[in-house]
């Protein structure tokens, strides 16, 4: 079995990742061209939808 | 909405919150904790309640309705094996499936050299555990997902799409199942959100419990890293389940922390820290737990009682009832101890005489909740557990 490949490594600043949390918004926003607008409403949204796929694995574990 | 059955609802959650904050309710409170019975009593197999949770919810509804009971869980067949299959996992024996249509789904623990997580993945677990689950994790538990540098596939992309989908629809439903009862029967939910021990989750999903049995002795301080890791995001899970108005418990389901799993210091060393941690994080935020010990914990109790007063309700499976109340009913409000031999092979007026002698020790003060000590299975006859509900009222008022 291979180990965590490092390229896909969510954890990039090396930093725990808070409980909720898959990609961080850190991460991401990094990759994505400078957000006009309400750039918080573009972060909550993604944090609210990472935060289904934390629930989708952890549920696995933990309920099936 | 009918004005009786909400009033009948009001009256039954007060009477199970109450019981649970250790207080004197009108009477002693009745909330089992009835799995694949649903089925046998409501004319399904256990097929059909395991893999069709609408049958397993219509199930549980004809238990409420037909049983004067204060609080039940929605649907106590908790492994919904269409997701099971739907993601490929390969650690459940599937009712129809693996194994018989009438027998319960049953949990394959593989042999210790193929142990979900290798001895020597504890720092990968620990560096980033929800990283490990997806990327390591996952594949070794399915048929369908491909670890990484594998060629992906079409049956690894379909398992995260199936899968997701299926949660969405089986938490979701759980919605509704809980008005339904609430409407339908006036019956109230008993538990709401799941926690397990960090220890369980290591014996249960990733080492194996003889291979954690190793690891104890050999990289002890790896076991106790790996603890530590996990449980922030337990206390995650079980508070974002939790009931928003703080009436109902969060489900703490227990495997292999009691004799003879573990000795009392191997307990204290490995098991408790993390786990009381987490009841006291959950307390913290006016969450109770409901602490379901599940086989013998009674050479426990000295730590269990160092929980601060009303953070736990404490379910009696195997231990001795009276020495579980004299150690924490002055603290805790306790359930459960019918045994359930007692209910699948004994007579009703047995079963009577039990509950009678548990109300007028165990509950004559407040605080005790009528219950089977393990979960009720179609073992349990359906006059046993009729004779369990009119006990409970015949010598329940206070």
């Amino acid at each position: 079995m291979p180990s965590t490949d490092p390229s896909n490594q969510h954890s990039e600043s090396r930093q725990p990742i808070a409980p909720g949390v898959c990609l961080p918004w850190q991460v991401v926003s990094r990759e994505w061209p400078k957000i006009e607008g309400d750039a918080d409403l573009v972060r909550r949204v993604w944090e609210e939808l990472d935060s289904l796929a934390y629930t989708y694995i952890w549920q696995c574990l933990l309920s099936f | 909405m009918n004005e009786a059955v909400e009033q009948l609802y009001q009256q039954r959650l007060t009477r199970y919150v109450r019981a649970m904050r250790r207080e004197k309710p009108d009477r002693v409170p009745i909330r089992p904790f009835v799995a694949e019975f649903t089925a046998k009593y409501a004319g399904y197999t256990i097929q059909e309640v395991t893999h069709d949770y609408h049958k397993a919810f219509a199930a549980a509804r004809k238990c409420a309705a037909d049983f004067d009971w204060d609080a039940v869980v929605p649907n106590m067949v908790y492994v919904w094996t269409g997701l099971v299959k739907a993601v490929g996992i390969k650690y459940y024996a599937c009712p129809g499936i693996e194994i018989p249509p009438n027998t319960p789904f049953q949990y394959l623990e593989p042999p210790d050299d193929q142990a979900h997580m290798r001895p020597d993945e504890y720092d990968e677990l620990i560096a980033d555990p929800t990283g490990y689950l997806y990327n390591v994790w996952l594949p070794r538990v399915t048929t369908e997902v491909r670890a990484q540098g594998e060629t992906t596939t079409y049956r690894n992309n379909l398992s995260f799409v199936r899968g997701s989908m299926a949660m969405l629809s089986y938490f979701q439903a759980f919605g509704d199942q809980i008005a339904r009862l609430r409407q339908e029967s006036g019956t109230p939910s008993a538990l709401s959100g799941i926690l397990k021990a960090p220890f369980d989750i290591i014996a249960d999903k990733l080492r194996g419990y003889r291979g954690l049995c190793m690891d104890m002795f050999r990289q002890p301080q790896k076991v106790l890293a790996a603890c530590e890791a996990l449980t922030p995001h337990l206390l995650h899970i079980a508070a974002s389940g939790a009931d928003p108005q703080r009436n109902l418990p969060v489900g703490l389901w227990m495997h292999r922390g009691c004799v003879p799993f573990l000795s009392p210091d191997q307990f204290a060393k490995f098991y408790w820290p993390t786990l009381r941690q987490i009841i006291e994080g959950l307390w913290a935020r006016g969450i109770q737990t409901l602490f379901y010990a599940e086989g013998e914990w009674n050479a426990n109790l000295k730590y269990i009682a160092e929980l601060p007063e009303g953070s736990i309700v404490y379910h009696i499976d195997r231990g001795d009832a009276f020495e579980v109340h004299r150690a924490l009913g002055g603290k805790f409000c306790i359930s459960g101890g019918v045994p359930n031999d007692l209910l699948a092979f004994g007579q009703p007026d047995d079963v009577k005489e039990c509950v009678k002698k548990l109300i007028q020790t165990i509950g004559r003060d407040g605080g005790y909740i009528v219950d089977a000590s393990a979960i009720m299975q179609d073992d349990t006859r359906v006059e046993n557990v009729r004779a369990l509900t009119e006990a409970a009222r015949l010598y329940g008022e206070y």
